[in-house]
């Protein structure tokens, strides 16, 4: 077996399958996002090059762009701290309960297994002032607000919202990947800490905390990435409307290049939107730099 | 180890056989083009709607007619529909005919999405085959049904129904609060508050679907401005911000003071179902939806009267109707022409357009004689008024320059109804896009 690994020949078998796949479906179109990223195409006729002109559009005369930025920063900074936050809490509760605990994790989870546009309808329902939410403040003689629609404040109301639904839909993996790296620290340091008279928040914030910053990292990196890039709930519960004030990078993105077929235009949000993600997870990882904890 | 190395090699030899002849496969269909040479020439139609699930009338109408083409023309043609649903169509056929397979024929909405098809070569030109070659086809159409199909003086499409959009209304309820059919907008208003007054909701609308709103906002420009609003925006001679659509805005303002309360979330659906359940007495749409109503609630059809867009006093010609066609384009690199003009016959002929007006409430394309005993009774009224109109205009958001000149607009509109923006603001913001987007151009 170990002759085979020293075979250059083999080697080049063995990546050749991942590598042609990962060039074809992924570099390569990388590439060719960041070409006509520079020209104006439209699909229908071929590419022209126009330099850097759908660039200076998108960030000095795009109106929605602005919109667009400004929510998936909120939504960024709104989805990590909630999920971080409540993801955290949730795995440090269920990991100290005796009884239920599968049962808990499972109903916590059950969200992310479901189908982001069938949930997306759903929430729409719940939030359509004909059904749901609003008939249910009227029976206590309560007029709700237009959930999706209103129009007022820096943030929109149905961009609170949807940060909502994400964090009831996305909550359930933070707290596994926290589960999972919490169940991993080995009891005797726990033990030691009791004996020494910590009490169970002491231990928490000494012996928990610490051991759980590279899962910080990942889970910090999945959240930002996530919903820089979130699509589903925002196009299936409002469209980016009304006039695009819940747009965000990536339904503007969309609408851009699959409603009004300007692929040029759309290929350079997306190279924004991949920008935006390398720096992220580039601070990210200059903030977390840690060692892992051999348990 | 040998049984498991021979299996291995026997998976790899039919896995690559199979790819070979599923390339095979394909050469064959290709080279199948051009005559017949005693085959089935197989044509594809693409559609915005699942004709096995759906209930629209007119979809299934469409059903029937693939269904008989393909008895009629056995042996010898074969039609297989491609279908989506509405909001996904246009990506779905752009990917198509991205990756050069175009359907044969496919449904088109008049406007700047049959321009940009017919600007990219996509769309066939038949000026030649219906003026000549089937001039008799041609000659069965109504006049002028073509008028919005043309460019440069080719034709690019042809209609398969046509429907017109005005106000509806449920007669008990004028009745009951003693009001007659307004002609004027200031009657209209008037109405609306003897309505409300009498505890009905005047109008329903939504608000969440903007074109229904920006509908009733088209109809307002062109009642300020007359048909010169739209050709002076798209010329660039005429702004945005000039007084004829300010003053449009400001009546918008003042109808949707009488929309029902949850306007502004409620869907086009939840919208039209106020109206056929009896919830509202008026409703300002297309008459396509004469089918969804009756189909609804049969009892709608005996109460439920029509009227044309009111007039605005001082402003334009009153007797202008938005219509609108559902049309079939041609691709430009079909191989089967002969076939996909024959299927396009078959949407257009008596058969069809007799279904169209009796079962979907539709207006025929033909000049027919359809059974108007048959017919929805608010087809005739429709009709009607329609016989009176001296002039036909499209949506306003799909004469705009581009679909996204539309989505401007109808956004505009929804923002303008909402309250956040005033109505200079709104056509301003309308302005900024074709400074920057159109006339610069």
């Amino acid at each position: 077996m170990d002759k085979i690994y020293r075979n250059k020949a083999a080697i080049i078998i063995f990546i050749a399958p991942a590598f042609i796949l990962f060039t074809l479906v992924l570099l390569v179109p990388i590439i060719q996002a960041f070409y006509y990223s520079l020209c104006d195409w439209n699909a229908l006729t071929q590419p022209k090059f126009i330099g850097f002109d759908n660039f200076i559009k998108l960030f000095t005369n795009d109106q929605t762009m602005k919109f667009a930025v400004k929510n998936s920063l909120f939504f960024m900074i709104f989805s990590v701290v909630t999920q971080q936050f409540t993801g955290l809490l949730l795995a440090a509760l269920l990991t100290n309960i005796k009884w239920g605990r599968n049962l808990f994790k499972n109903i916590y989870y059950l969200p992310a297994v479901l189908s982001s546009a069938a949930l997306g309808l759903l929430w729409s329902f719940l939030f359509n002032p004909k059904m749901g939410v609003n008939q249910l403040l009227a029976k206590f003689g309560i007029k709700g607000p237009l959930w999706l629609m209103d129009s007022d404040g820096y943030i929109v109301l149905g961009m609170w919202v949807i940060g909502f639904v994400a964090l009831w839909q996305y909550v359930g993996t933070t707290m596994m990947l926290y589960m999972a790296q919490i169940t991993g620290i080995s009891k005797s340091l726990y033990e030691a800490s009791y004996i020494d008279g910590a009490n169970k928040v002491k231990s928490f914030r000494y012996i928990t905390l610490p051991l759980i910053k590279p899962m910080i990292a990942t889970t910090l990196s999945l959240n930002c990435i996530g919903s820089l890039k979130f699509f589903d709930l925002v196009y299936n519960m409002t469209q980016g409307g009304p006039n695009h004030r819940t747009d965000v990078l990536a339904t503007h993105l969309y609408f851009q290049g699959f409603q009004y077929f300007k692929y040029g235009y759309a290929s350079a949000i997306g190279v924004v939107l991949l920008i935006m993600c390398i720096i992220v997870t580039l601070i990210i990882n200059r903030l977390f730099k840690s060692e892992a904890y051999e348990g | 180890m040998k049984i498991k190395k021979i299996l291995a090699c026997i998976l790899t030899l039919i896995m690559t056989v199979s790819l070979l002849a599923g390339c095979k496969g394909k050469d064959k269909e290709a080279s199948n083009g051009g005559d017949s040479n005693g085959e089935v020439e197989e044509i594809k139609w693409m559609f915005w709607d699942d004709l096995t699930a759906t209930e629209d009338l007119i979809s299934l109408g469409y059903a029937k007619v693939l269904e008989r083409f393909n008895e009629t023309y056995k042996g010898k043609y074969h039609v297989t529909p491609i279908t989506t649903n509405l909001e996904e169509y246009d990506t779905k056929l752009n990917a198509l005919i991205a990756a050069k397979d175009t359907p044969d024929v496919f449904i088109c909405n008049p406007g700047p999405n049959l321009t940009q098809y017919v600007e990219s070569g996509v769309a066939a030109d038949l000026t030649d085959i219906l003026q000549n070659q089937e001039k008799e086809w041609y000659d069965s159409f109504t006049e002028g049904i073509f008028e919005r199909l043309i460019y440069d003086g080719k034709i690019y499409a042809v209609p398969t129904n046509f429907a017109a959009a005005l106000v509806f209304y449920n007669t008990e309820m004028f009745k009951a609060a003693g009001v007659e059919v307004p002609t004027t907008f200031t009657e209209w208003i008037d109405v609306c508050q003897k309505l409300k007054d009498a505890g009905y909701t005047p109008i329903a609308c939504s608000a969440g679907t903007a074109w229904c709103l920006s509908m009733i906002a088209g109809y307002l420009c062109d009642r300020a401005g007359g048909p010169d609003n739209l050709k002076g925006v798209n010329e660039g001679t005429l702004d945005w911000t000039s007084e004829s659509f300010i003053t449009a805005g400001e009546k918008l303002v003042e109808l949707s003071k009488y929309f029902q309360e949850t306007a502004a979330g409620d869907s086009n659906d939840q919208a039209t179902a106020m109206f056929y359940n009896g919830e509202a007495a008026m409703l300002v749409q297309g008459s396509w939806a004469i089918g969804q109503m009756n189909g609804a609630n049969p009892e709608i059809e005996d109460k439920c009267g029509v009227f044309n867009f009111p007039a605005l006093e001082g402003g334009a010609d009153p007797h202008r109707m938005i219509v609108k066609t559902d049309n079939l384009v041609m691709s430009s690199t079909t191989k089967h022409q002969e076939a996909a003009i024959a299927l396009m016959k078959c949407f257009t002929d008596e058969t069809a357009q007799k279904y169209t007006a009796e079962v979907g409430g539709k207006i025929p394309v033909i000049n027919v004689d359809f059974d108007k005993e048959k017919a929805p009774a608010q087809l005739s009224y429709v009709m009607d008024i329609l016989s009176e109109s001296t002039g036909t205009l499209g949506f306003y958001n799909e004469s705009l320059a581009s679909v996204e000149a539309g989505d401007t607009f109808d956004n505009a509109m929804v923002d303008l109804f909402l309250g956040s923006l005033t109505p200079e603001q709104a056509f301003q913001q309308v302005q900024d896009f074709y400074e920057e987007n159109v006339w610069n151009k």
